[in-house]
């Protein structure tokens, strides 16, 4: 048998390797897309029920005895009026055969607890309604509103309030709306009152002092390294620091931020400015990257033609290369932010974890910011929150993508012009 | 003589093309990459146990010509073979040819010696291996030992066999690209440019070979250096811009060129 | 004047000051030009800089060392019975008495001593405030006089400002180089107190980890154990996980789209991919812990397995997902870096695709993924918000991937976040914790990219 013959015979096991081999590399990237896949499609899904938000129709009696107001009342005082008594009174009246007080508290349970102020701020809104009989729309308890949209399949409303919500519906008292609520609101500790607005809010302050901080910094370290810096063992140290820091624990930033601005420095805790602080030591490393490669696709032609007229390097730098590196610093830049925006481990160590119902008005007001809303929300008992958690991280999504969006649109814009 | 001239000449080959005993012929070959033609219908045939020399300026075609011989060029998705080339009648761009089969057949060695980053060993015995060509060890270490010795490389590596390749001397390291060839027993060897990375001692040594191999292969190599060409082969091809002006004896083609650009690239007034 | 209205103030000086800079150079120009250095707009900037930096540097001067200052101050206040307390002790009095200043909580059951020291901490705060604005302000005004002064035809102004922005430059360039410093640092400081109170070989090798300091001395189990192996363990197994799921499927991917994809679907599947490396960690975490941990546990179940509800399996398996981007980029670089001439020769002697592949470019490109992998590892290691949401709190020591296991990055969240006071034993272990996940990662990244940085030498 010649070598030919020989080579021809293992040919055909060969063949169905390379076959084999060749679906199983497929096969990985396709595992690499299907991680993907179900992973959006499984926020989507959980994320939908955030979106709906179940109310009751209830006719209210703006009963002034029951509100326990005197005949003349100044207009402060309809702060604390008794609207509660107006809901039990309305569902007395629409149950009259509970008479046990634990099943009253127990029908109680199907409103939510921002009931009292809906009504208080219908009444202060229209002043005209007292003493009248309207039916209103008001919030559920997340509890049956969980209850309706789980098709019933949901084990923490107790027989005797399914029953009343049974009647309700055959009633049509409740309806679904889009829950506008929710891009409205800060946290709460109730799911169907908690909100993204003070997250996001929270988000754009520390990301404001994240960008303020590291891009001027960011810019002039690149521009100091590729411009003016000798080549000597000082650099290189610089240049080995910023690699490492790129790859250093996020959560180590954060004891840093702990251990040296708070305990140290006594910058206040759980404020945007302390997180930016971090998030911008954190974000860096990949701006002075990003520049540097910038700065240093600038032709040098450009330098030599602005020295030869006479311009001095500093010069050179500012008028002309910096701002042609302008797009890949801000391509840099934006995904830097990018990365910020997701971050949560470092915020964890500085305080930004803590339950912040208000939204912050500014940088040094207590905040939490998206990212941690939904570790706070993911941790919470209730079975609400799983969709609120679901509909933020979305959120949260569509933000990354927009910024990435944006890098890729300037790196496309200006990618002809070199 | 005007330049007029010379366009009007170089449609045809010149020369005797053709032989009695082909072992691989070549009819009108065009080879393109994506629009850009990069050889023009292109006739000739390579006979058994010769070395055929393939000269001409660079950028003229000799080296895409001699990759489309192993199909070497499938490897770029925008190059496109057009014509009839056969190896003992079969033709190789035939659907049926394997191409992994073909290229265990007509070996190829490189401009730049590309031994793999393995022992000595290990790159002979990758292709014996591969193939299933050794029942075992001690047939495989046999076809090591031959093919070193044939390329003339055992005595100086024959105490480091299994030290890594990239650390032998240039020459050392192109002769064990040969010795890996031979070690799967091609029936033809396309040589690109073998010697042009090497220094002159190593490339006299590497000729010596050549004209050793050709008792037992057809060899078809492309060389810059003329001199190389008349030293190794029998017979000369000479390309100019993708076309092949002129064929014939290595002696004939030194010493009396017919076509006005042979003799021009021959004198040295151009090329 | 409150900290921001005082840097606007600031910023408007100093824009003031550059335009008097520049008319007064203007007006010297008017009657020689030749009388001058600069361009008159060096001489603004160079008063806008004498106007404002000065000034920014006191104002960032006082902000760093105002609380620390008055503090003292406050201590040297104190009775001092209360004095002489311990610094635990002590730190929480002066807490109490900032909260009750901050919130305006005295009433009259307020102790006499607490009212005057609260009296006398806002008194300060209130000097010091009056103070700060003051000075700053008088020293924008003396610098931008100071710095008019000097507009005249021989000053350098150019060359001035120009030496200003470089020193700024240099500045920093140098943050990175004080990051560093200050992770080392505060690290080194606070753990140093840490084994201050436990001895190091009994964090190293102790294997019980339980860090609950008694409160009271009688108390059963919580003498406070802090062995740190389960922890190294419990990272060891779940970061050993991730791995096995993301280096097949990141490098054969990479495989894949360097070696036989076409570059349409290349250009396509590459970016899908590198969107799971977007995808921010504690999204992945809550897809750990409520999809693919009740999944496992479920399957676990049907074929009778016990699956812990916080299994290391379910951490690893997400976290692998995470890391699958980041192999597969980094390995496609390197293969990508190996020349075609290897392959070729390969190709020559008619040997199939798959393997020049598996047996000359993935050897080829070894040490280059090999770099990679350690770099992932590192990644991995250092990973908090998948773990914190889907791994465990209770240190098993057990390689068992179906039991739940803690990390030290967990660990470090749950020691610090909740209402700790600063200084005891379970703090500090945080920062003894995180020492050692800075420099096992810092080892890890050197090594990484030392090999790769070699790797590509050798073929460039």
């Amino acid at each position: 048998m010649n070598n030919t013959e020989k080579i021809k015979k293992s040919l055909n096991k060969r063949y169905r390797k390379e076959k084999r081999f060749r679906l199983l590399s497929l096969l990985a990237v396709l595992t690499g897309f299907a991680c993907l896949f179900i992973l959006l499609v499984d926020m989507i899904i959980k994320a939908l029920p955030a979106f709906i938000q179940t109310e009751v129709k209830l006719d209210i009696h703006f009963d002034q005895e029951k509100l326990e107001l005197a005949a003349h009342f100044e207009p402060e005082e309809l702060q604390n009026a008794n609207f509660r008594g107006l809901i039990k009174q309305s569902l007395q009246q629409r149950f009259p055969t509970v008479r046990k007080r634990s099943d009253k508290r127990a029908l109680m349970r199907l409103i939510s607890v921002d009931a009292e102020y809906q009504l208080r701020d219908k009444l202060q809104a229209e002043p005209q309604l007292l003493g009248e009989t309207v039916p209103i729309w008001l919030l559920v308890d997340d509890d049956v509103d969980t209850y309706l949209k789980s098709d019933k399949q949901f084990g923490r409303v107790s027989q005797k309030q399914i029953a009343w919500i049974t009647e309700l519906e055959q009633q049509e008292r409740f309806q679904k709306r889009f829950n506008y609520w929710f891009f409205q609101t800060g946290d709460s500790r109730e799911p169907e009152l908690a909100g993204i607005l003070g997250a996001v809010m929270g988000s754009f302050y520390t990301l404001l002092v994240t960008l303020l901080l590291s891009f001027p910094i960011g810019v002039m370290a690149a521009v100091y390294l590729e411009e003016f810096a000798p080549r000597n063992r000082w650099i290189d140290l610089i240049e080995v620091n910023i690699n490492n820091l790129a790859a250093v624990p996020s959560i180590v930033f954060g004891l840093l931020g702990l251990a040296v601005f708070i305990n140290f420095f006594g910058v206040p805790r759980s404020a945007p400015l302390v997180g930016g602080m971090v998030l911008a030591l954190m974000t860096l490393p990949t701006i002075i990257i990003a520049s540097r490669s910038a700065i240093k696709a600038v032709s040098p032609s450009m330098r030599e033609a602005a020295l030869g007229l006479g311009a001095s390097k500093v010069q050179v730098a500012f008028h002309h290369v910096v701002p042609l590196a302008m797009p890949g610093i801000l391509t840099g830049t934006i995904i830097g932010l990018a990365q910020a925006l997701g971050e949560t481990a470092p915020l964890l160590m500085i305080g930004m974890v803590a339950f912040i119902v208000d939204i912050p008005q500014g940088v040094t007001d207590a905040a939490t910011v998206l990212p941690v809303q939904i570790y706070l929300w993911a941790d919470s008992p209730e079975r609400a929150f799983v969709a609120k958690t679901a509909a933020a991280i979305l959120v949260l999504l569509l933000f990354l993508v927009a910024m990435n969006g944006l890098a890729v649109w300037l790196r496309k814009k200006f990618e002809r012009m070199f | 003589m005007t330049t007029t001239n010379i366009e009007q000449k170089v449609n045809e080959t010149w020369g005797k093309p053709f032989v009695d005993n082909a072992k691989i012929s070549i009819r009108n070959m065009d080879v393109f990459y994506a629009d850009k033609q990069a050889v023009f219908d292109v006739n000739l045939d390579i006979a058994k146990h010769e070395v055929i020399a393939l000269i001409g300026p660079s950028g003229c075609g000799k080296s895409t010509f001699l990759r489309c011989l192993n199909r070497m060029n499938d490897t770029i998705p925008i190059c496109r073979v057009a014509g009839d080339i056969s190896l003992d009648g079969e033709n190789i761009y035939d659907t049926n040819m394997d191409p992994v089969l073909l290229r265990a057949r007509v070996g190829m060695v490189f401009q730049k010696p590309n031994p793999f980053p393995k022992s000595v060993y290990e790159n002979v015995a990758y292709g014996p291996r591969l193939h299933g060509l050794a029942l075992n060890r001690a047939e495989l270490d046999d076809i090591v030992v031959t093919s070193l010795k044939k390329a003339g490389l055992y005595n100086e590596v024959k105490d480091r066999l299994h030290s890594i390749a990239t650390g032998l001397s240039g020459g050392q390291q192109q002769r064990l690209c040969i010795a890996r060839t031979i070690a799967i027993s091609p029936e033809v060897i396309l040589m690109d440019e073998p010697a042009s990375a090497l220094d002159p001692i190593a490339t006299a040594i590497i000729e010596e070979l050549i004209d050793e191999l050709r008792k037992n292969y057809t060899i078809a190599i492309v060389t810059h250096s003329m001199q190389q060409a008349a030293r190794v082969s029998q017979r000369t091809a000479y390309f100019h811009l993708g076309r092949i002006i002129e064929v014939g004896e290595t002696s004939q083609i030194f010493t009396n060129p017919q076509h006005e650009l042979t003799e021009n690239y021959i004198t040295g007034r151009f090329g | 004047m409150n900290v921001s209205t005082l840097l606007v103030t600031l910023v408007a000086l100093a824009l003031f000051s550059y335009v008097f800079g520049k008319q007064r150079a203007l007006s010297i120009a008017k009657h020689n030009r030749r009388r001058l250095h600069s361009i008159p707009s060096y001489y603004g900037y160079m008063t806008a800089l004498w106007c404002g930096l000065p000034a920014l540097l006191l104002l960032f001067l006082w902000l760093c060392f105002e609380t620390v200052v008055i503090e003292q101050l406050l201590i040297a206040s104190l009775p001092s019975d209360i004095q002489s307390l311990s610094s635990g002790q002590l730190s929480l009095v002066l807490n109490d008495l900032k909260l009750l200043a901050t919130q305006d909580l005295m009433d009259s059951h307020t102790e006499p001593m607490k009212r005057e020291a609260v009296q006398y901490l806002l008194s300060m705060q209130a000097t010091s405030h009056s103070l700060r604005t003051i000075l700053v302000l008088v020293l924008a005004f003396a610098g931008a006089a100071w710095g008019l002064s000097r507009v005249i035809g021989k000053t350098p102004a150019r060359i001035w400002v120009e030496k200003v922005v470089l020193f700024f430059l240099i500045l920093s360039s140098t943050v990175a180089i004080l990051t560093t410093i200050g992770i080392i640092l505060s690290l080194l400081f606070e753990s140093h107190r840490f084994f201050g109170e436990i001895p190091p070989q009994d964090f190293l090798f102790g294997t019980k980890w339980s860090p609950q300091t008694a409160l009271r001395s009688d108390q059963v189990g919580s003498s406070g154990s802090f062995g740190a192996i389960p922890l190294f363990l419990g990272t060891l197994l779940i970061s050993s996980i991730a791995m096995l799921v993301a280096v097949p499927i990141g490098l054969m991917s990479a495989i894949y789209l360097s070696e036989y994809a076409s570059p349409v679907f290349r250009s396509i599947a590459k970016p899908v991919l590198e969107i799971l490396a977007g995808v921010p960690t504690v999204v992945y975490g809550f897809f750990a812990a409520l999809t693919v941990a009740p999944f496992i546990r479920h399957w676990g179940e049907t074929i009778g397995l016990d699956v812990a509800s916080e299994s290391a399996l379910a951490t690893g398996l997400v976290m692998g997902i995470m890391i699958i981007p980041f192999i597969s980029s980094l390995s496609d670089d390197v293969i990508s870096v190996v020349p075609q001439a290897l392959r070729d020769g390969s190709y020559s002697l008619g040997v199939t695709q798959s393997e020049t592949i598996r047996l000359v470019v993935i050897p080829a490109a070894l040490p280059g993924i090999i770099g990679g992998i350690l770099l992932a590892f590192s990644r991995a290691i250092g990973e908090t918000m998948i773990v914190v949401m889907a791994a465990g709190l209770s240190a098993n020591l057990t390689i068992n991937p179906l039991e739940t296991v803690t990390t030290v990055t967990v660990q470090i969240v749950t020691l610090l976040t909740g209402d700790q006071e600063f200084d005891s034993a379970k703090t500090l272990a945080a920062f003894a914790l995180a020492i050692m996940l800075f420099i096992s990662t810092l080892i890890l990244n050197i090594i990484a990219l030392y090999i790769v940085r070699q790797y590509r030498e050798e073929y460039e």
